[in-house]
Order: C-alpha cells, then sequence, then structure tokens
C-alpha cells in the first residue's frame, strides 16, 4: 500500500542531487552549445556552485509542504497510510463545526483589525510629518515595536495586560491585540506610496484652491490606493495567521483558526490536519498572486 | 513572523523591485533635519488613534511584563500579588531548598544556552543556504527572477503550524524517512520529538526570512561591476568576496536579525516537533503562564530575554555605523 508513495517521495527526493549534478555540467557546456544564445554578460553572472546549493535549497522549501497536500488527498483514515485518491477528506473537513467556527471567528478578526488598522494608518501617514522630526520618530517607534518584541514576550504580556485591566480573555481582546500587531505592517507600504509621490500633486492641488477635505477625497486618498491594498493584505494575512499571541487571548467560543489547528497537530497528524494545511497554503499562493500582480500593474504604470 | 527588519535604502528612490518580495525595504525613520511642508496632510491629532492602539496593546503590555517580575506570586494558581520582591530573579541563578539554603542552580541558565545555540545554528545554515540562493536568483533573467522571488514568497506566506506540521509528517515513525529506510532494510529511526527535529524546524520555516532581504539587496545589482573586475584579472571568487559579499551585507545583517530573534524566542517548533524533549526559552515562558503557573518568574525571564535582544540590536546598530552600513527597522 505504501509503495507507490515511497516511490514517489524518494524520487523527489532523490531528484535533488540528481538535478544538482545536471547543473554544473550544463554550465559548463553552455558556451559550446549556447542553445538561446545568451548574451556575454549574463555567462559572467554565473557562479560556479552556486547552482546546486540555489536549486536543493528551492527543492528544500518546497518537498514539505507538497508531501503534506498529497496526504491531504489520502482516502485512508491515517494521515500517512496511503490508500488511494479521494478528496473525502475535504468533505469531511468542510462539515466539521468546530473548524467551521474557528474559521469564521479569524474572519471576524482579520477583518476588524485590518479595517481599523489601515485606516489608522492611513491617518497617521498623513500627519506623522506635522510633528517634529524627534516625536516622529517616536512615535513611529511605538508603533513598531511589536516588530522587534519576540511574539511569545508579547503574547504573555498581552495576557498579563488585559488582566490587570479587567479585560478577560475572547473577541475584544483578540481583536484589539490584532489591531495592534497588524499596524507597522499595515502602515509600512502606506507610508512608502506616500514617500514615493513626493510633493508636487500636493502643491498642484492647493494652487488649484483645493482644500484639506478635497485634497484627501479626490487627490491623496486615489493616490494611497496601491498602499493602502497592500497595508490591507498584510495586516489581514498577518491577523489571519497569527497564532502565538491569539492563542494565550483565545477563550472558548473565540478559538480563532490557528490556535484550533494547534490543537489538532498536538493531537497527532491526521488527513484533517493534511486538508486544513492544503487550504492554507492555497491561501498562501493566492496572497503572493495578488501582491505579485499588483506590484507588476504598478511597475508597469510607472514605466 | 514577527519581526521585520529591512535594510535602509535610499528613501528618494523606494524601487519598485522591492514590492516583488511583499517586503518593502525602505526605512522607517528617516532621519531628516528639516521635513519638507506638504500641503494637504492632516494636522498632528491624526497620529492619536494608532498611538492609543500601540499604547494599550504594545507598550502597556511590556511595561505591565516588568513590573510583574518585580511581584510576589499568589500561595497557588497563576497571577501575581503587588508585593514588592526579587524573588523571580533570584530564582532565575540560584535554587532554594527547604531549609533556607540557596545554591547557583544552572538550569534556566543552560536553557538560554540552548536557545542560543539553537538560534545561532538556524542563523548560520539559513545564510549558508540563502546566500546563494538569493544570488543565483538574483542572476537570472529578469523574467525567471520574478518566478524565483514568488516561489521564495510561497512559504514566506505559509502559516507557520504548517510549515512546522509538513516536518511531523516527514520525521513521524511512518513518515516518509521511516519508511524510506525501511525499504532499505534500515532500523527505524526516532526522528521526531528530538532536538534535532526542533533544530531543523527552525531552519525551514526561517529560510525565508534570509533569502529575501539578501536578494533584495543584490537585485538591483549592476553586472558591469562584475564584468569590470573580470577584465582587470579577477577570479569569480575574487568577485564574490570583493565585489557581491559587500553589496549584500546590510541584506545579510536584516537577515540575520530576521532569522536570530524570532528563532530564539522560538515556540511552536520545540513545541511541536521537540516534543517534550527540546526546552527553549520560548516555552519556558509560555509554561510559566500556562501549566507550572508562576507569572512573576515568567515575566522576569521575558524581561531577561528583552534585555538579551535589546543588547544584540544595540550592537547591530554600533556597527552598522561604524562601518557606515545602513540598517534600519523597517518592514
Amino acid at each position: 500500500m505504501t509503495a507507490p508513495t515511497t516511490s514517489s517521495g524518494s524520487a523527489e527526493t532523490t531528484g535533488v542531487p540528481g538535478a544538482a549534478a545536471a547543473v554544473p555540467s550544463t554550465a559548463a557546456a553552455q558556451p559550446v552549445t549556447q542553445p538561446r544564445k545568451p548574451p556575454r554578460a549574463l555567462r559572467l553572472r554565473d557562479f560556479p556552485g552556486i547552482a546546486p546549493i540555489a536549486i536543493f535549497g528551492v527543492v528544500f522549501l518546497y518537498v514539505p509542504i507538497l508531501i503534506t497536500t498529497i496526504y491531504a488527498f489520502n482516502d485512508g483514515d491515517s494521515a500517512l497510510i496511503w490508500k488511494g485518491f479521494s478528496v473525502r477528506w475535504f468533505g469531511e473537513v468542510a462539515q466539521n463545526a468546530n473548524l467551521l467556527s474557528s474559521v469564521w471567528v479569524s474572519l471576524q478578526i482579520a477583518v476588524v483589525a485590518t479595517i481599523v488598522a489601515t485606516v489608522f494608518s492611513i491617518l497617521f501617514a498623513l500627519s506623522v510629518e506635522r510633528l517634529r522630526a524627534k516625536g516622529s520618530a517616536i512615535a513611529t517607534a511605538i508603533l513598531t515595536a511589536p516588530l522587534v518584541i519576540p511574539e511569545i514576550v508579547l503574547a504573555v504580556a498581552t495576557l498579563g495586560f488585559i488582566r490587570m485591566i479587567g479585560l478577560p480573555p475572547g473577541m475584544t481582546a483578540l481583536m484589539l491585540a490584532h489591531t495592534s500587531f497588524c499596524i507597522p505592517f499595515a502602515l509600512m507600504p502606506i507610508r512608502a506610496r506616500l514617500r514615493s509621490l513626493g510633493t508636487t500633486y500636493f502643491e498642484a492641488a492647493t494652487d488649484l484652491g483645493a482644500n484639506t477635505w478635497q485634497m484627501f477625497r479626490r487627490i491623496t486618498l486615489p493616490l494611497l490606493v496601491p498602499g493602502i491594498i497592500s497595508g490591507a493584505i498584510l495586516a489581514f494575512v498577518i491577523s489571519l495567521d497569527d497564532f502565538i499571541i491569539s492563542n494565550f487571548l483565545s477563550a472558548s467560543g473565540a478559538t480563532p483558526l490557528p490556535v484550533f489547528l494547534f490543537s489538532l497537530i498536538r493531537r497527532g497528524a491526521s488527513p484533517a490536519v493534511n486538508v486544513i494545511a492544503t487550504m492554507l497554503l492555497v491561501l498562501a499562493i493566492v496572497v503572493t498572486l495578488i501582491t505579485f500582480w499588483q506590484s507588476q500593474r504598478r511597475s508597469k504604470q510607472h514605466a | 513572523m514577527s519581526l521585520h527588519l529591512g535594510t535602509g535604502t535610499a528613501p528618494e528612490a523606494p524601487t519598485v523591485r522591492d514590492d516583488r518580495t511583499g517586503v518593502n525595504l525602505v526605512p522607517l525613520a528617516t532621519k531628516r533635519k528639516k521635513q519638507p511642508k506638504v500641503p494637504g496632510r492632516f494636522p498632528w491629532i491624526a497620529v492619536i488613534p494608532a498611538l492609543i492602539v500601540a499604547a494599550l496593546f504594545t507598550i502597556g503590555p511590556l511595561v505591565i511584563i516588568v513590573i510583574f517580575s518585580f511581584m510576589s506570586r499568589p500561595p497557588t494558581g497563576g497571577g501575581i500579588i503587588y508585593e514588592f520582591t526579587l524573588e523571580p530573579y533570584v530564582n532565575f541563578l540560584f535554587q532554594s531548598d527547604f531549609l533556607g539554603n540557596t545554591a547557583f542552580d544552572p538550569r534556566y541558565l543552560s536553557v538560554f544556552g540552548d536557545s542560543l545555540w539553537q538560534a545561532a545554528v538556524t542563523t548560520i545554515v539559513c545564510l549558508i543556504l540563502a546566500f546563494p540562493i538569493a544570488l543565483w536568483i538574483a542572476t537570472r533573467p529578469e523574467k525567471k527572477q520574478n518566478l524565483l522571488v514568488m516561489l521564495i514568497t510561497v512559504p514566506f506566506w505559509t502559516n507557520l503550524l504548517v510549515r512546522t506540521y509538513a516536518w511531523m509528517l516527514i520525521l513521524n515513525d511512518n513518515g516518509i524517512v521511516n519508511t524510506g529506510a525501511a525499504a532499505f532494510g534500515l532500523p527505524q529511526m526516532d526522528l521526531l520529538y528530538t532536538p534535532m527535529a526542533s533544530q531543523l524546524g527552525l531552519i525551514y520555516t526561517f529560510l525565508p526570512f534570509m533569502v529575501l532581504p539578501i536578494y533584495a539587496s543584490l537585485a538591483g545589482f549592476d553586472f558591469r561591476l562584475a564584468e569590470a573586475a573580470y577584465d582587470l584579472g579577477a577570479r569569480k571568487s575574487t568577485v564574490i568576496r570583493r565585489i557581491i559579499l559587500p553589496l549584500a551585507t546590510p541584506g545579510i545583517i536584516s537577515g540575520i536579525l530576521l532569522v536570530f530573534m524570532p528563532a530564539f524566542g522560538s515556540y511552536v517548533q520545540p513545541v511541536l516537533l521537540g516534543g517534550g524533549k527540546v526546552l527553549l526559552i520560548g516555552n519556558l515562558i509560555a509554561s510559566q503562564f500556562g501549566d507550572s503557573r508562576n507569572w512573576p518568574f515568567g515575566a522576569a525571564l521575558s524581561v531577561i530575554t528583552l534585555v538579551l535582544l535589546m543588547v544584540a540590536l544595540i550592537a547591530i546598530a554600533l556597527y552598522s555605523r561604524k562601518s557606515g552600513k545602513k540598517v534600519e527597522i523597517s518592514l
């Protein structure tokens, strides 16, 4: 029963040294064969020994998640003993009430945290320059602190904090904490976009008599849209993926998806976990494609 | 992914290239002496909402954790009593027995040592793998570069639990490695729930965090420089050492920060892959707020961790000032 999968699995792993060995030989043969006549500069860009390690690294990144994906389509009741192809577990997972409620909890938190963090970030980005240089640096440092604090420390600290102010663990605490650590992720692309715009548009608008509100509605906001989209996507995914902080702030009835997934994983490998893992992988691919497509479109607009 | 540090590219020229990674490498607080007054901005009051949220849920907890670390624990259960004591910090280094004798106790120091070791190994292995990957991607044709960066970005965006769980499947007693070994008649190996598994999981989960910043610092590289070096008789190894490595240094430094700091405080990998056998500072802190419920001691451990990381950050800041290479904390 296990034979087909082990052969495919070992084929993938043995493919690594095989591919790695093939690369230097083609690189060596390149000056002679020149299949698509690479320009001279390109050959100068090749460094010996780099390609095998790089290809190994990329394969190393993908083999584990691909194995998880393959086993999500296992028909058997065990996570690892292959009993044939089936989408049965996708159906079973889709009917798991606890899972569905955790997805719903995660989505609610992520939507609230994304909207609040993005709006506050826009306000902050458009006003922080009005502070003196030192004040602006301090304000920015306060907002970006979650990026440099180890997550586990921030998690237990937040637990202590909500206990002290008398806020019970649950949805409100989760939404507030998520908003807080989403702000730096939402803020960064917005500020970068604002900085790249320069001053000319805004000076022109003033010269033509726009007031602050008109300027915001008609000039600033439309120009900021790419940064806002990037920031909102970042914030949304960061919130959806967060486990450590959520783990300390969740309560019964307010269990986000990663916390639920962790409790499943701790019970051991299972086909249901494989399916959820595959869905989260698909989410990552979708997010990558969206951000990528967006930046491509943007660079085309600039060109 | 709690930590995002980037290298400071010039703020006047934020390259569109960086955007492809989904990580912008534009410095946050640029030290401009005089901020140009741009019309149409909001009054300074508008910074308040974001600052209130941050003050409540970032600065507030940090202040509280420092306070907690100097407080007593209640006789039973979790939580704290507001009575000043240095006991949590004393407990970190010394152990008292029933007779009241205190003796030096290296247990917790060795947990810090183990965490430091696993984080250091993770950082070094990631660097050894990531530099060739980043250089290789940066030397591909433009179209291929985009695709490869996407390939690195997908694991970057994949949930940490999923990436860790994948190794549980592989290292399991019935996993790929063991079934493969059995096919060759090798005895079964205990791979999962070992320090090795935890280490492997750390390397795997943090590799993209090292590749992306190094790639970002190499992406705009003008290869005419390398060409000039070849014309002047440099060998490939010399070009890597004298031209490419210095160029990649800001990316390498931010990669080291991005990998080392979260690896040092890691929680998921030692718990899921190390089982009960790997005790790192991250799960030690977590357990103080869970099962054994000594909150003040957990708070003291958190403060010690924060201080250590702050020292590391300051050291890097000093290094970057000395070497004239700008490394700023940003996304």
